[in-house]
């Protein structure tokens, strides 16, 4: 046998038990047996000196290739067995996942406050000041300031809670407008929301009290047209990129020419359905040009400067976009309802 | 109003779908809200607009239908030949008040005789809604409906001294109208007299006294036009709307006055057999014509951002029968009587851009860039708004008209504001205060099935200013009840049971968050909260809110299952105590050390006076100090409490040895026993 064949023996041997060993203290007793100071392979290194001078460097080298060798295979070992008593450990710390999480129940934002929300964030981008205004108002501001004529019907077509003979809870958010043109300059854009009031009997569609939003904007050159853009644009920011608006006449004392604005119904795309009544529209709001006795009697010149304004409501919105069927469920509060939205 | 297509048909030609018509009239701002089928006649609901009074009629439909089927109006030619004697020997008609009664036709018919109307009259009345009685008050309504024109029968030799006086009332008057209800009149109220009393109230009803009825032979029709304001007045003081009063409130024709009574006379003839007297008395002292009305061409493209030539405009309007010429580049309209509702410029163009259609307006913007922002009120909202949500509260938006009961029992009546004509008795106000609606929240949860309730609500309150005048303010308001856990399966569930220090610990990570200091908690007495568990709220030694435990009285009257805590802040006083911008504190160069210790103290020692020692007498070493536990019992004696106190002693200007912190733990614990005969464990 040479002394190659003796050390590929060594090796092989070797490399087994490495193989073998179950613990890291077992890796460290073939350490010592093999590669320590007196290990086998250090042994071998010492016979160098016996060999021919030529076969010296030879055995060197494969001596010294197959001390790396093991080396590599107790490291990698090492590593396995560490892993593996890792493992144990880990496994042993296993949860069932599909238990529930604990936490404490946390909140959301009322349904139409989230919904104003998201009106409120596209008149702002659309360039219009929110502002605050009052719900108990004066018969004054929410009627006659407003082109309402005295004791003509349309007035009936608000009924109105009453507090005094002239004070009044408004029955829409256009009442602020007039407070808003006495106290600024043109260019005005801007944009109220709220409860308002009528004297309605409660049903699952019917309210004594609503949210609404207004806005209205006064400048030089203000065109019928800029309102059905805005009104279009707000449609498709709010409702979606395919969303179209229709225009069509109707009156209200404070706009002329007036207009209801309907937008594409968002259920059926406009292919007709339950909720749009097969019309394919659904009616967003009431809009027009300011009338100038309106835009006079706040002291604006209403040949320099003409502007438009629209309010709708913000029920429907949600109403119809989250197939809300009961009027009632937004300000009766029922947990089961909130927490779903 | 409900408008049978067959009749529609009398008066003009249209050979278009009833669906397509309807499209139409709706786009012209003059509403078919629903078709329906009626016996063999179709028959359209349609929405007329409170300005549209000339739409309450076939024949104002008719008109409206013209332009755009492209087709003319038939008006209604009666061609009545009438008998001797003439109404004016029988009846003489005087109007005190030509400005509220422009205008009377009488025309007499005599020898009716009374019966059923014809079945195509009773089936076009039954399918306008109206309910078929006999052949001459059929009539009356069937040439209302039609012509848009009331009418009212008389029976001629009922009418005392054969005269027929419109005037106010006398004072004192009364009438029996013909729903049988006996109505006092006032003297502002316009009616109907003959010689002796009043047979009529103007334009609403007619008198019991004067009726037709089965012996009736000879009658008067009256034909008149009525001031809109003056019948609305009466209508709504004595409760009582009618088909004709819903018309003059909306206006009526002054030019179909006539037409309308021929009209009737006509069908008098045909139907009832009547002999119609000579000429007709027109009493006419305040007759209307039509008027002239100038718009500028370019003005109407300015309004209406659309570039129509003046031609163009002129043959829209003249579509509209509003005849008009173009002199000077200006259009020149003569609006005809049955149009009240165009008094200006304005008008005109309405008309302009509702003939040329409001799908062809384009799609424009406003040119100005000016930026828009937010209410100071809505930013500060939002923020409180998130504040709340992340300590686990479910907003809620709840009613601003409430039961007065409530809010005197929450000791707020003084300033409430009550409803003059609330809808019902339990919401006959506005609230002053917004916690009894959330202790209704959670009243109503509970019913529901869930007690576990943890909510707010950012809301106005409403109130009578002490000067007498009103006003309104933003409150924030929270309630909690039951525990605030989603789950906490094995764990303690107590940890998050609501009680006063949980609900206080809202209202204190709220101020933290919003970075509001000076914050104090001091013992309250409030109706709505609980005499020895509630608290004023106060920043800077201002009282800006409540909170407690709601009060026994309150939670009867909610019927509460178990307790419920709640808190009361006013809004905008939080909106001006939180500093807009929250500065930085460098964070700590030095390592802190922590002590414990147990204070044994008089149960009547508040914490708040611990606490404070402690800072004071621990100042520039002490960083922090914190409650861990409270103990009362045996083991310490009666009336004696044990706080155990968690410190944290830090320096900005070193690293704290034990030996520093030892000598000032000894100093802190010896001022402790000094001023507060404190035992330290």
């Amino acid at each position: 046998m040479s002394e190659s064949d003796n050390l590929e023996e060594l090796g092989r041997e070797a490399i087994a038990r490495v193989a073998d060993a179950a613990k890291s203290s077992e890796l460290d007793a073939i350490d010592t047996q093999y590669l320590g100071r007196k290990g086998a392979l250090t042994l071998q290194l010492r016979k160098i000196g016996s060999l021919v001078p030529e076969q010296r460097k030879g055995f060197g080298q494969a001596v010294n290739d197959l001390k790396e060798e093991i080396q590599a295979a107790i490291r990698a070992r090492r590593e396995a067995i560490a892993g593996g008593e890792t493992d144990a450990r880990l496994a042993g710390e296993a949860l069932d996942v599909t238990m529930p999480g604990r936490f404490y129940q946390i909140g959301r934002p009322h349904i139409l406050a989230q919904t104003l929300s998201r009106i409120k964030d596209i008149f702002i981008r659309l360039g219009y000041d929110i502002v605050e205004s009052p719900e108990v108002e004066s018969y004054h501001y929410n009627f006659e300031a407003l082109n309402y004529p005295l004791d003509h019907p349309a007035i009936d077509e608000q009924m109105s809670f009453y507090v005094t003979e002239d004070r009044l809870l408004r029955t829409h958010t256009t009442a602020y407008q007039h407070r808003q043109m006495e106290k600024r300059k043109p260019p005005i854009m801007v944009c109220t929301m709220g409860k308002c009031y009528r004297v309605e009997a409660v049903d699952a569609t019917h309210g004594h009290t609503f949210h609404q939003v207004d806005c209205f904007c006064v400048d030089h050159g203000i065109t019928m047209a800029d309102l059905k853009g805005t009104l279009y644009q707000f449609a498709v920011e709010m409702f979606g990129p395919d969303t179209n608006v229709r225009f069509r006449p109707d009156f209200f004392p404070f706009v002329e020419p007036g207009a209801e604005v309907a937008v594409t119904c968002s259920i059926c795309a406009g292919k007709g359905c339950n909720v749009c009544k097969g019309s394919g529209w659904l009616e967003l709001a009431g809009a027009g040009m300011i009338h100038p006795n309106v835009l006079e009697g706040a002291g604006i010149d209403s040949e320099e400067y003409t502007g438009f304004a629209f309010g709708f409501g913000i029920e429907r919105m949600p109403m119809v976009q989250h197939g809300i069927d009961d009027l009632r469920l937004f300000l009766d509060n029922d947990l089961r309802f909130l927490r779903q939205l | 109003m409900k408008l049978p297509i067959g009749w529609l048909r009398e008066l003009i030609d249209f050979d278009c779908p009833p669906q397509v018509l309807a499209d139409k009239l709706t786009m012209a701002g003059l509403e078919v809200e629903e078709i329906a089928q009626v016996a063999d006649e179709i028959v359209f609901d349609v929405k007329v607009t409170p300005n549209r009074g000339d739409w309450l009629s076939v024949l104002g439909v008719a008109r409206e239908t013209a332009p755009p089927v492209g087709k003319a109006v038939r008006w209604p030619e009666p061609a009545v030949e009438g008998a001797k004697p003439s109404t004016s020997e029988h009846i003489s008609i005087d109007i005190e008040d030509p400005e509220l009664c422009g205008r009377y036709v009488g025309v007499v018919v005599r020898g009716v005789k009374i019966e059923h109307s014809p079945d195509w009259m009773q089936t076009r009345l039954i399918a306008a809604g109206m309910r078929p009685i006999n052949n001459i008050v059929d009539i009356t309504n069937y040439v209302m409906l039609e012509l848009g024109q009331p009418l009212h029968a008389f029976d001629l030799h009922l009418l005392h001294d054969g005269r027929i006086i419109v005037r106010k009332a006398r004072a004192g008057e009364k009438i029996t109208s013909l729903d049988g209800s006996a109505r006092e009149l006032t003297q502002d109220m316009l009616v109907i007299a003959d010689g002796d009393r009043p047979v009529a109230i103007a334009g609403i009803m007619g008198g019991l006294d004067s009726e037709i009825s089965a012996n009736t032979r000879d009658i008067l029709i009256e034909s008149a036009n009525f001031a809109g304001t003056s019948i609305r007045r009466t209508s709504k003081r004595l409760g009582l709307v009618t088909e004709s009063s819903y018309r003059f409130e909306r206006g009526v024709d002054p030019s179909i006055t006539l037409i309308a009574a021929l009209r009737a006379a006509e069908l008098l003839r045909d139907l009832a057999g009547g002999e119609v007297a000579e000429g007709v008395v027109d009493a006419r002292p305040a007759p209307v014509e039509p008027w002239r009305i100038k718009t500028r061409p370019q003005r109407a493209n300015a309004i209406l951002g659309i570039d129509l030539t003046p031609e163009v405009m002129l043959r829209h309007l003249n579509g509209l029968q509003i005849k008009t010429t173009l002199e000077d580049g200006v259009l020149v309209s003569i609006v005809p009587t049955f149009r009240p509702d165009i008094t200006a410029e304005i008008d005109i163009i309405e008309e302009i851009g509702r003939a040329s259609g409001y799908e062809n307006l384009p799609l424009t913007l406003p040119q100005s860039h000016k930026q828009g922002a937010d209410s100071p009120e809505g930013l500060f909202k939002d923020k409180v708004r998130g504040i709340l949500m992340s300590c686990g509260g479910q907003e809620v938006l709840t009613h601003s008209l409430v039961d007065s009961d409530m809010t005197e029992l929450a000791g707020r009546g003084d300033l409430m504001i009550r409803l003059h004509n609330p809808l019902t008795e339990d919401i006959d106000s506005m609230r002053a205060m917004l916690t009894p609606n959330l202790l209704g929240v959670i009243e109503r949860n509970q019913a529901y099935g869930c007690s576990d309730i943890c909510i707010f609500e950012l809301g106005k309150i409403y109130f009578r200013t002490p000067e007498g005048g009103y006003d309104e303010k933003l409150m924030i308001a929270g309630a909690v009840a039951g525990n605030m856990w989603r789950s906490a399966w094995s764990r303690p569930v107590e940890a998050l049971e609501s009680d006063f220090f949980l609900c206080k610990g809202v209202v204190e990570s709220l101020l933290d968050a919003l970075g509001i200091t000076d914050v104090e908690f001091v013992s309250a007495a409030d109706p709505v909260l609980h005499p020895t568990r509630s608290a004023n709220v106060l920043v800077g030694g201002v009282r800006i809110g409540i909170i407690g435990e709601a009060s026994p009285a309150f939670a009867e009257a909610f019927d509460l299952k178990g307790r419920a805590q709640v808190y009361e802040l006013d809004f905008g006083a939080l909106m001006r105590y939180a500093p807009e911008v929250l500065k930085y504190k460098a964070l700590p160069k030095y390592p802190a050390l922590h002590r414990h210790i147990a204070v044994v103290v008089s149960d009547d020692v508040k914490y708040e006076r611990l606490e404070s020692i402690i800072t004071e007498s621990g100042k520039g070493f002490i960083e922090s100090v914190e409650l861990l536990d409270v103990y009362k019992g045996e083991q310490i004696g009666p009336r004696k409490a044990s706080l155990t106190i968690s410190m944290v002693f830090r320096s900005h200007e070193k690293t704290l040895t034990d030996e520093e912190v030892n000598s000032v733990l000894d100093r802190v614990k010896k001022i402790l026993a000094d001023d507060l005969n404190a035992s330290i464990r």
